[in-house]
């Protein structure tokens, strides 16, 4: 089961973009950017409290029963479903970040899975040595330079920032559902958000495990993740010996990266 | 006969230099090619001292797992307690943790703080690798960073699932090598923690953030 809990971990970090619910924290070593990463820290904090009740008494709760009811097998291909259906802004990054060998491979992946996949149901692109990759605009503002600004916590959408909050826009405009304006809208959405919270209950419940301050613990990990996510996991080193330097700490003990 | 002379001097001046320039040049051949294995001899010595603490690290944890159901929590965390004891460098730890608030502490209240903090750490590894499924750790790489420390790259291989990316920053204390930070998937768990405990006593004080601690630490015991 650590196998699980440990990629939940992952996948916790990773979802902290996708959900309203979560987890949080202060400083990153990060090589971009100096000073308070959390100026707005006050108003962060009641909208983190606010989610955090809501999903606790109502988000979390039907994700659990969700969970109960629905096998795995199904569970994953509607994780597949959505995922599918977010593919074309990541392949659109991939581009605009001058990844042009991944960009096309996530191209082949998008068509594979979107046909012989069933409409993105199967994952039949990763066996074929297609495998998933994660980028977004705000990934493409930080390879152009652009510093991440305030940490946000946004209400329902969860940990953001400044910089990142822009993917809103091509994330919405490439995804195929949003132009469907029927009535499977709000059911299809609807399942989509349980569905992702189903995915990060281990995770959730991981952070609730370790964290002693899990507005700060989210902050931190979500700042942390995304780093790690611009750097395709491969951060440069020189962030981590900072922590050692006896100066890296200003005012607010917010760790800075010099 | 005084050209000649002078032109055999020559010819057998330039013969012993030539000689002694190939003995030189051979001389220097051999010293490589017995160096090479040498060096890559010390090299080998030096990365196995490195990779030793993340080595034992992780074949505790493995064995932890695999013996979750047999071996009570108790037994597992005496384990675990050993291994990090003996490879982890936790009086720097937990005072790069509290970062400006250690100077503010006086001797007894930082020992107690060190022994809290390793208890903390140790409750939560046997918390967390807490069955086995056939995971295994593999070494990817090593890394050189400032002054004494390098980043010992692994990962947690999981046959079900993506593997998950374990670096540790390990640094030489006197020729041993001791863990100082581990970073999984990208989350640098002394800066999360640095973090939230400075925000923790810059809220509700020092006093709250131990009690916390010790509260934390009952959870993680196996009810």
């Amino acid at each position: 089961m650590i196998g699980c809990r440990f990629s939940s971990l992952s996948k916790h970090l990773i979802f902290i973009g996708i959900l309203s619910i979560a987890t949080g924290c202060a400083t990153t070593q990060t090589s971009e950017g100096v000073g308070d990463p959390d100026p707005f820290e006050p108003a962060n904090r009641v909208f983190f409290d606010v989610n955090e009740t809501l999903d606790k008494h109502l988000l979390k709760p039907i994700a659990e029963a969700y969970v109960e009811i629905t096998p795995v097998v199904v569970r994953t291909s509607v994780t597949n479903f959505f995922d599918n259906l977010t593919y074309l802004n990541v392949i659109l990054n991939a581009f605009l970040q001058g990844k042009f060998d991944q960009g096309l491979s996530d191209m082949t992946r998008f068509i594979f899975n979107s046909t012989v996949g069933i409409a993105g149901l199967f994952d039949v692109a990763t066996p074929m040595g297609l495998p998933e990759h994660d980028e977004d605009f705000g990934q493409t503002l930080a390879v152009w330079g652009v510093d991440k600004g305030s940490y946000l916590y946004i209400p329902l959408l969860g940990p953001n920032t400044a910089r990142d909050t822009t993917d809103f826009v091509p994330s919405t405009l490439l995804n195929p559902f949003f132009y469907v304006s029927n009535a499977l809208l709000f059911p299809v959405s609807a399942l989509n958000t349980i569905n992702s919270r189903a995915n990060l209950l281990e995770a959730s419940d991981l952070r609730d495990e370790a964290a002693i301050d899990p507005y700060a613990f989210t902050r931190e990990a979500h700042l942390q993740q995304r780093e790690y996510l611009i750097y395709d996991g491969n951060p440069p080193i020189i962030g981590y010996d900072d922590i050692f330097s006896e100066n890296g700490d200003n005012e607010s003990g917010v760790l800075i990266i010099e | 006969m005084k050209n000649f002379n002078n032109n055999g001097f020559k010819e057998m001046t330039s013969k012993h230099y030539q000689f002694q320039y190939v003995f030189k040049v051979l001389l220097g051949i051999c010293m490589i090619i017995f160096a090479i294995p040498l060096w890559a001899e010390i090299e080998q010595e030096q990365e196995q001292a490195i990779h030793a603490p993340v080595n034992q690290l992780h074949e505790t944890l493995i064995n932890i797992m695999e013996n979750a159901d047999s071996a009570s929590f108790q037994e597992r965390y005496a384990l675990m307690e050993a291994v990090i004891t003996e490879n982890f460098k936790t009086p720097l730890i937990a005072k790069v943790v509290l970062s400006r608030y250690w100077k503010s502490l006086d001797e007894n209240t930082q020992t107690d703080f060190i022994d809290l903090f390793n208890r903390l750490t140790i409750s939560t590894y046997v918390n967390r690798f807490d069955s086995f499924n056939g995971e295994s750790f593999k070494n990817l790489s090593i890394e050189p960073m400032k002054k004494n420390r390098v980043m010992v790259k692994t990962e947690f291989v999981q046959p079900d699932d993506k593997p998950v990316s374990f670096n540790y920053i390990v640094q030489n204390y006197n020729g041993q090598w001791k863990i100082i930070s581990v970073i999984a998937n990208g989350i640098n768990d002394l800066s999360l923690k640095r973090a939230e405990y400075s925000s923790v006593i810059k809220a509700r004080g020092f006093d709250v953030l131990v009690a916390s601690m010790e509260e934390k630490i009952s959870d993680l015991q196996p009810k």
